[in-house]
């Protein structure tokens, strides 16, 4: 006799078969979360190398050196230069408009993606080539703004170029001398011939780098102490790419989804072995009888557990990489992943959540019952000894947590969930006790359905209070979710909200104030207030010079930024430290963004060097402030009073919402004001926002599968305790008892456990919530009092039509077939 | 071969120990049958236990083929059991999830007998439920659930064969039949059987009789 056979044999009885899904479902909820996580935290790095366009960037002011780019060629990397420089295009008929020019080599973008099309505004295609020597793609408002048409020519300085396609997105869009006008793209080659390119004149030259990590690293190592002034090294440091907080937030949101999974999956497991060992006690004493030795019984279902766990280990990682893959595939266009990142890692994380959760769980019932002794079949009366049950029960909790927190990374996630169960289990369990001994007295008043029934949950006490808690905890794990994923679209769509602003306007005179406001409500165009901008650099620190940028020093450097003024605090910033001004100061005061303060180590108090123009003052810092950058409303680092700023030279700056269909009115605006610099968002913000409904979707699926979790604990959790019940129903039947009152018996008993399972359940949803929303995922909190009701009700009917469904044939069938099969 | 010396067995109930049986010795030679009989509650399962090594004696000895119990742990008791020791007992006690024949092959597979399949349906057929070899017990009437657990007990051929109240839950026509297959099963494999009974007719039909008073033993002539 082998385990295989025990297997094969024992899945008749049914239990093993919800022990084999619990195990499977934990390994593929696991398997599916991390594997999807890693994809997606690849998809990050990727993200923010897209808009680099390589893994590596050098910016140099000056040619970059062929010998770094020799060193590259020669380590394996590839790369591929740039050019970007401000320059007048000049057609046939002397028109001429200011350009961004970008002169590329075959290769570009070595990472990202070049999108274009033959005509203006037409459908967009992926590039699979750059402009070829002679060629130069223009950006699409660049056709009518000129009056130019594919096989055109054009004059870039002194090269004669033909038009011959519109480039409509680049990777690096928004890098180099990004913002002086709409986008040219030329080949690089053809530079020489433009003679504009002059030493001294203002270009910014990109040595673009892609390869292997290794080689990214050593390139790295020995290009920086080479760099000189004007010279940078990009993608080193972690950018916060745009799509940063979204996805950051949506990976927490898998990764306490997954946790959830785990503490679901447990609960399933070691629900399913305890009814298991229960039903196995005679069957074990019988085989000791028949001369089975103790540790024979252990080898035995130990091995048929072993079988279990691998089984559905395998099952699991399979269906948990199909799933990985499959949100893998929703968003693998959006977020230009190729293909899924594999690593062993998921599976690892898989593998020992099983052993895990089958060891701490269900293994300790099952040892147990090798103790049960062969006496059992002459004394019915001798049963498994279930006092150390509570110390497994505590062990394993343990366990999860250390799972949890293995698993997430994330000691505050696991903090907030547990605290949650902590409530659910020592308030709920406690309660749940004190209510069911105190009912015998409110039953014996009642009429005999109820009396029945409190009177099946108050001889089973302590088992019902289990059974509760376990109710509580799968309908606080779903509520939790749920509410998680509410808070978590409300604040997406709160981020970009229809008329997010899309184009940035720069370089406004304050002579051109009126005239913009009037053009932008001549077209009725959403925008936002105009704010007034000075170029300035902050200089020192508590009298301590700052090096400048390119130099080789440690600590922090000069900065350069864009200064307003203001007498309020701006909306959405949010004052940290110190305070802000009070209206009409006149003080040398500042307010900093929080990160720029920290990057330049200035705190509250610290006296500022800013150089404006030809002249530099001194300020104190008197607040520090965080800025939601998720907006996409102008946001500044350095803010003043007016008093100090306003009297420096200054131009304004302001965003507007310009829907799709109306894109031409951009040209109307830049024919009208040539001085404005426009920086047009309205791609990024397209596209954020479709994968922020990608990301939505993920999110429904995955809340899917965790409440197919807790569905599952829920039914374990209702046939732990058919087996008492089904044997006292069908008893009573035989004695004459009436169905409705059996049916009405189990419904109402049922229905106790699921109202008192419920508000347990609510409140510990609500508590962990606010822990998660708070502190992990940085979203604001708000109960949910709609939820109170709701979870009692949904308890209610869940359990109750979960508990008539599994006793359904106690009264169907008649009670001495039930009598039999027991 | 069974000896039994001065056996005691106490149980504490509640602060004080109850004496369930105080002092009994008898021996009983290979392939004699043994019935014993007494009142509800007078400790004749609890003998039964003993004899078969289910339970630890408090004092005493039980010697089976001249290897004391005493002086074994529970894993080598199991041992003799398996090699040794049958049962059948009142309630059937057949695995519900097995059927028939897999509850028959059950002792010879944990014994890791070769040909368990060949022999669990030989021993079927012998107590003539060689038609219903894949039902399950639920399925199966009182008697024909004895009738299983008798080819149980006897497919493993065992020396000894110790019955709990057989035909207790049976009427007396199918008790009948299932006594004559107990002796005729005694008869042809030599085994030594022990049998607590309530029937009379049961008990007339071996070869020595004990009744079981307050804990102690005598035979009747
Ligand atoms: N482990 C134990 N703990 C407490 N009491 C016990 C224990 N074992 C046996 N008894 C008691 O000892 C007495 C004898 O039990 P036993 O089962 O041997 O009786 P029996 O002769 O088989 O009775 P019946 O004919 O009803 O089966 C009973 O009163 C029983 O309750
Ligand atoms: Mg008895």
């Amino acid at each position: 006799m082998n385990s295989w056979l025990l297997l094969r044999r024992d899945w008749r009885g049914g239990e093993l078969g919800i022990l084999l899904l619990a195990a499977t479902l934990a390994v593929t909820v696991v398997v599916g979360m991390s594997a999807f996580v890693a994809s997606l935290q690849a998809t990050l790095t990727d993200e923010s190398k897209r808009f680099l366009a390589a893994d590596r960037v050098v910016v140099s002011g000056v040619s970059v050196s062929t010998a770094w780019r020799d060193r590259a060629l020669d380590d394996a990397l590839a790369t591929t230069v740039t050019l970007a420089f401000p320059s007048m295009a000049v057609t046939a008929e002397d028109d001429f408009h200011l350009v961004s020019v970008k002169a590329v080599e075959s290769g570009y973008p070595l990472r990202g993606d070049l999108l274009i099309s033959d005509a203006p505004y037409g459908p967009i295609s992926q590039a699979d080539r750059v402009p070829s020597p002679g060629e130069i793609w223009l950006a699409p408002r660049l056709y009518a703004l000129l009056g130019v048409s594919n096989g055109d020519p054009l004059w870039i300085g002194d090269a004669k170029l033909t038009v011959a396609g519109v480039v409509r997105r680049e990777p690096d869009a928004t890098s180099g001398t990004y913002g002086y006008g709409p986008r040219v793209l030329m080949n690089l080659a053809d530079i020489d011939a433009t003679g504009v390119v002059q030493p001294g004149s203002r270009v910014s030259w990109r040595l673009l780098l892609s390869g292997s990590a290794d080689s990214l690293d050593r390139f790295s190592q020995w290009v920086t102490p080479q760099l000189e002034q004007g010279q940078r090294l990009l993608g080193t440091d972690d950018d916060q790419p745009r799509l940063g907080r979204t996805l950051e937030r949506a990976e927490g949101f898998l990764l306490i989804a997954g946790s959830l999974g785990v503490v679901l999956a447990a609960a399933a497991i070691a629900l399913s072995a305890r009814r298991f060992a229960t039903r196995h006690i005679d069957p074990v004493a019988i085989m000791k009888s028949l001369g089975a030795t103790r540790s024979r019984i252990s080898r035995l279902y130990g091995g048929s557990l072993m079988l279990v766990g691998a089984f559905g280990s395998a099952l699991g990682c399979v269906l948990g990489w199909l799933v990985g893959y499959f949100f893998l595939t929703l968003f693998a266009e959006e977020l230009g992943v190729t293909s899924p990142t594999v690593s062993i890692e998921p599976f690892v994380i898989g593998g020992v959540t099983a052993l895990v959760c089958l060891g701490f769980f269900a293994w300790p019932p099952l040892t147990r019952l090798s103790a049960i002794p062969p006496l059992r079949v002459l004394r019915s009366d001798i049963s498994l000894d279930g006092g150390h049950s509570s110390m497994d029960y505590l062990m394993g909790g343990c366990a999860v947590i250390l799972l949890m927190w293995w698993y997430s990374g994330d000691l505050r996630l696991t903090f907030a969930v547990v605290m949650g169960l902590l409530v659910v289990v020592l308030a709920g369990g406690g309660f749940a006790l004190l209510l069911l001994s105190g009912g015998r007295r409110i039953g014996s008043a009642a009429g005999s359905v109820w009396r029945f029934s409190l009177a099946g949950l108050q001889r089973r006490r302590r088992s019902s209070a289990l059974q509760m808690v376990i109710f509580a905890i799968a309908i606080m794990l779903m509520l939790l979710l749920i509410m998680i994923r509410g808070a978590l679209v409300e604040q997406w769509q709160a981020q970009l909200p229809p008329g997010t602003p899309n184009h940035y306007v720069l370089n406004i005179a304050p002579e051109e104030q009126a005239e913009l406001t009037a053009f932008f409500d001549r077209y009725q165009i959403t925008r936002q207030p105009q704010f007034p901008m000075t170029r300035g650099r902050v200089v020192t620190v508590d009298d301590a010079a700052l090096a400048e940028y390119g130099t080789e020093s440690e600590g922090p450097r000069q900065r350069e930024a864009n200064l307003t003024y203001a007498q309020h605090l701006p909306e959405d910033n949010v004052v940290t430290d110190g305070e802000w001004w009070d209206a009409g100061s006149q003080h040398f005061e500042v307010s900093l963004e929080e990160e720029f303060a920290e990057r330049l180590g200035a705190t509250i108090g610290s006296r500022l060097g800013l150089r404006i123009g030809a002249e530099e003052i001194e300020v104190v810092v008197t607040s520090i402030r965080q800025v939601d950058w998720q907006s996409l409303k102008p946001n500044f680092f350095v803010i003043l009073p007016p008093a100090v700023l306003a009297p420096f030279p200054k131009t304004y700056f302001t965003s507007f919402f310009l829907p799709e269909t109306d894109k031409g009115r951009l040209n109307d605006l830049v024919k009208m004001f040539p001085t404005f610099t426009v920086i047009e968002l309205d791609i990024i913000v397209t596209e954020i926002r479709q994968i922020i409904n990608r990301v939505g979707q993920a999110i429904e699926v995955v809340l899917g599968v965790i409440l197919l979790a807790g569905a599952l604990v829920l039914i374990a959790g209702v046939r732990a305790s058919i087996d008492a019940r089904v044997s006292e129903s069908a008893l009573l039947r035989a004695m004459g008892a009436r169905k409705q009152l059996i049916l009405g018996a189990i419904a109402l008993e049922f229905s106790v456990l699921g109202a008192l399972a419920g508000t347990m359940a609510v409140a510990g949803a609500e508590l962990a919530a606010w822990g998660l929303q708070t502190h992990v995922l940085d979203l604001s909190y708000q109960p949910t009092f709609w939820l109170w009701p709701l979870g009692v009700i949904v308890g209610v009917l869940l359990i109750a039509s979960l508990g008539l469904w599994s006793c359904r044939h106690v009264v169907s069938t008649p009670p001495l077939v039930v009598l039999r099969e027991l | 071969m069974i000896k039994v010396t001065n056996l005691f067995k106490a149980v504490p109930v509640g602060g004080e120990t109850l004496e369930i049986l105080r002092g009994i010795s008898f021996e009983i030679k290979s392939g004699d049958s043994a019935a014993i009989v007494g009142v509800s509650g007078s400790g004749k399962s609890t003998l039964l236990g003993l004899l078969a090594g289910l339970d630890q004696a408090s004092g005493g000895d039980v010697i089976i083929d001249g290897v004391s119990l005493a002086g074994l742990d529970e894993d080598s008791r199991a041992a003799l059991r398996a090699e040794k020791v049958g049962f059948v007992f009142q309630s059937f006690q057949l695995l519900p999830a097995l059927t028939a024949l897999e509850n028959v092959m059950l002792p010879l597979e944990l014994a890791g007998a070769n040909g368990a399949e060949q022999q669990a349906t030989t021993f079927l057929n012998k107590v003539g439920l060689g038609e219903r070899l894949a039902h399950y017990p639920a399925t199966l009437s009182g008697g024909e659930q004895q009738r299983v657990a008798i080819a149980r007990a006897f497919a493993a051929q065992p020396a000894l064969l110790f019955a709990d109240e057989p035909t207790g839950n049976l009427d007396g026509e199918t008790a009948e039949k299932i006594i004559d297959l107990l002796f005729s099963l005694n008869a042809s494999a030599g085994t030594t059987l022990i049998l607590v009974t309530h029937d009379q007719r049961l008990a007339a039909r071996c070869q020595r009789r004990f009744a079981m008073e307050s804990g102690r033993l005598s035979e009747i002539s």
